[in-house]
């Protein structure tokens, strides 16, 4: 046949094809104006189907990723001598560009590190302020990220039309706004980056809450966080900040497969068996939290990669420093108060200082309207006044934490808790 | 051994919603069919046609040639693959396993006209 390799179904690395799809449509993008992200994301998706027509007779090409963009790059030209014939101002230009890149370009490296600048463009393009925040993680997804309309419906719970018509009305706005594809500078560029690791946080958050037996694409959100906060943090435009984030969240996906045990059930942090956590998301976080040390400015998430960074380097439950826990909650009280935030500083308090103490510095955020459906907060009541032996007490708090919404492995959680209150109670 | 051609009809509505991903997928099952026809010996040649409609030509008295067939009828012949098999149930067998007919697609088997093989 052609030029290829003997093919295994292994020589396709994992999400290649999402990487390079999100790759080629930053990297069209830029050519072709961000007035075009459709034409850039329609000529991706006709040059992945092409190597799925091709592939299976001819087999893998030597360069996979090189076959995807040589093909993009003539399907982009072909699509612009269509349009131009069809009467289309303004996009000749474009074609131009795209012939230029190509002479450019001198090896596979040269485009690589083309690439990775077209990507940082895009997810900060993705981040725009005047962008509705819901929209800017959707775009981000569906550009750069390379995931499917549907994927990122079934990630957020949501159905395939809302999404859709989120990033139609997010590229209407990009187009009638005139937002560009180049490099913000000075405060424009804080802030844009502020909005960029927002969006990359709350995808991952999204990713990690979602539970084994639920659609695993919503794991594949917590990688593909990681790798764009890495992108940023190892670009021009990173900051400590940046880096802070990333160790933050390798730490926390490190301790993904032991989050819970082989019944599906919940095991809490402190309970968790240590070697399942992966060590090298381990070696990630605190590789880029040595890299987030630099600098003066500590940011929240600085604070969170330092609690973080406790729990990872902690060998036994019985080692931990909850004190030093309890002090760094104390920091980030005082940098982005939260009544999450003041939720788990109580859980700290209660190893630190005993049940009691933790109770009363609980009992303000009951108050807390916007609370009223947290499941946690009641839940942690309860384990305290457990400790304490209030078994009546403890019993209600569950009840209550029972009424709020969570998902089948934490209720089941909390009916064995429950269970317990009165197990004691026979007693 | 007795050749046998199996036409692969694609279905361009499948693809309509596939993401990166679903596309990878489908390619690494086609790689996967592909290597054990190829490593058992089966496969004797497979190719892609080109994507432009070519010609049609129908002998109805005289010769009749038009453009065509297009590809906005539903189903597309996009290959197809030549293999051995000791018999047709066995081509059939081997072509249950086709990627194909996950996807919506159709695959037509024919035996070569043992006739026409070479000895």
């Amino acid at each position: 046949m052609n030029d290829t390799i003997p093919a295994t179904p292994d020589v396709l690395v994992d999400h290649l094809f999402r990487n390079r799809a999100g790759q080629m449509v930053a990297y069209l993008t830029r050519l072709l104006g961000p007035e075009h992200l459709d034409l850039a994301e329609e000529v991706v998706q006709e040059a992945l189907l092409k190597a799925l027509q091709s592939w299976p007779y001819s087999g893998i090409p030597r360069n996979p990723a090189g076959w995807l963009f040589r093909v993009a790059r003539n399907t982009a030209l072909d699509a612009i001598r269509h349009r131009t014939m069809a009467g289309e101002k303004n996009i000749q230009f474009a074609a131009e560009r795209i012939r230029d890149a190509e002479a450019v370009v001198q090896s596979n490296s040269d485009l690589e590190e083309q690439v990775r600048d077209d990507e940082l463009r895009m997810i900060l393009m993705c981040c725009h302020p005047t962008l509705p925040r819901d929209a800017r993680v959707a775009l981000s997804l569906k550009t750069v990220g390379g995931f499917s309309t549907r994927e990122i419906a079934r990630a957020f719970l949501s159905d395939e039309p809302t999404i859709a018509q989120r990033l139609v009305r997010a590229k209407r706005q990009i187009r009638e706004t005139g937002i560009t594809f180049e490099l913000p500078a000075g405060d424009d560029l804080a802030l844009r980056l502020e909005s960029a690791l927002e969006v990359i946080y709350l995808m991952f958050n999204e990713g990690y809450t979602a539970q084994s037996g639920e659609d695993l694409v919503r794991h594949d959100l917590c990688g593909e966080a990681l790798r764009l906060a890495k992108l940023l943090a190892t670009s021009p435009v990173g900051t400590p900040q940046v880096h802070a984030l990333v160790a933050l969240m390798a730490f926390q996906a490190a301790r993904l497969p032991a989050r819970v045990d082989s019944a599906g059930e919940l095991v809490l942090l402190e309970d968790q068996d240590r070697s399942l956590w992966d060590g090298k998301l381990v070696a990630m976080g605190f590789h880029h939290f040595s890299e987030c040390s630099e600098g003066t400015y500590l940011s929240a998430y600085h604070v969170q990669a330092a609690i973080a960074a406790v729990y990872a380097g902690t060998q036994e439950t019985k080692d931990i420093d909850w004190s030093a826990i309890l002090s760094l909650y104390d920091q980030l009280m005082e940098i982005s108060p939260s009544p999450v935030v003041a939720l788990n500083r109580a859980v700290a308090i209660s190893k630190v200082e005993g049940p009691q103490s933790a109770l009363a510095a609980l009992r303000p955020l009951s108050e807390d309207r916007s609370l009223r459906n947290y499941y946690l907060l009641p839940a942690v009541q309860g384990r305290l006044l457990l400790d304490l032996g209030d078994r009546e007490a403890a019993a209600d708090c569950f009840r209550q934490a029972l009424e709020r919404p969570c998902s089948e492995p934490e209720r089941r959680f909390l009916k064995r808790k429950l269970a317990e209150c009165s197990i004691a109670e026979n007693i | 051994m007795p050749s046998f051609m199996l036409l692969l009809y694609g279905n361009p509505e499948t693809w309509a919603n596939f993401g990166p991903e679903d596309i990878q997928k489908a390619i690494q099952k086609y790689m996967a069919w592909g290597d054990k026809l190829r490593s058992s010996g089966a496969l004797l040649g497979s190719h892609k046609l080109a994507d432009d409609a070519g010609k049609v030509m129908r002998g109805q008295g005289k010769v009749r040639v038009t453009d065509g067939p297009y590809s906005e009828t539903k189903e597309v012949l996009g290959g197809y693959y030549l293999i051995k098999a000791a018999n047709y149930n066995e081509a059939v067998e081997i072509s249950h396993g086709c990627p194909s007919l996950e996807y919506g697609g159709t695959v037509e088997v024919r035996q070569v006209d043992p006739m026409d093989e070479a000895a």
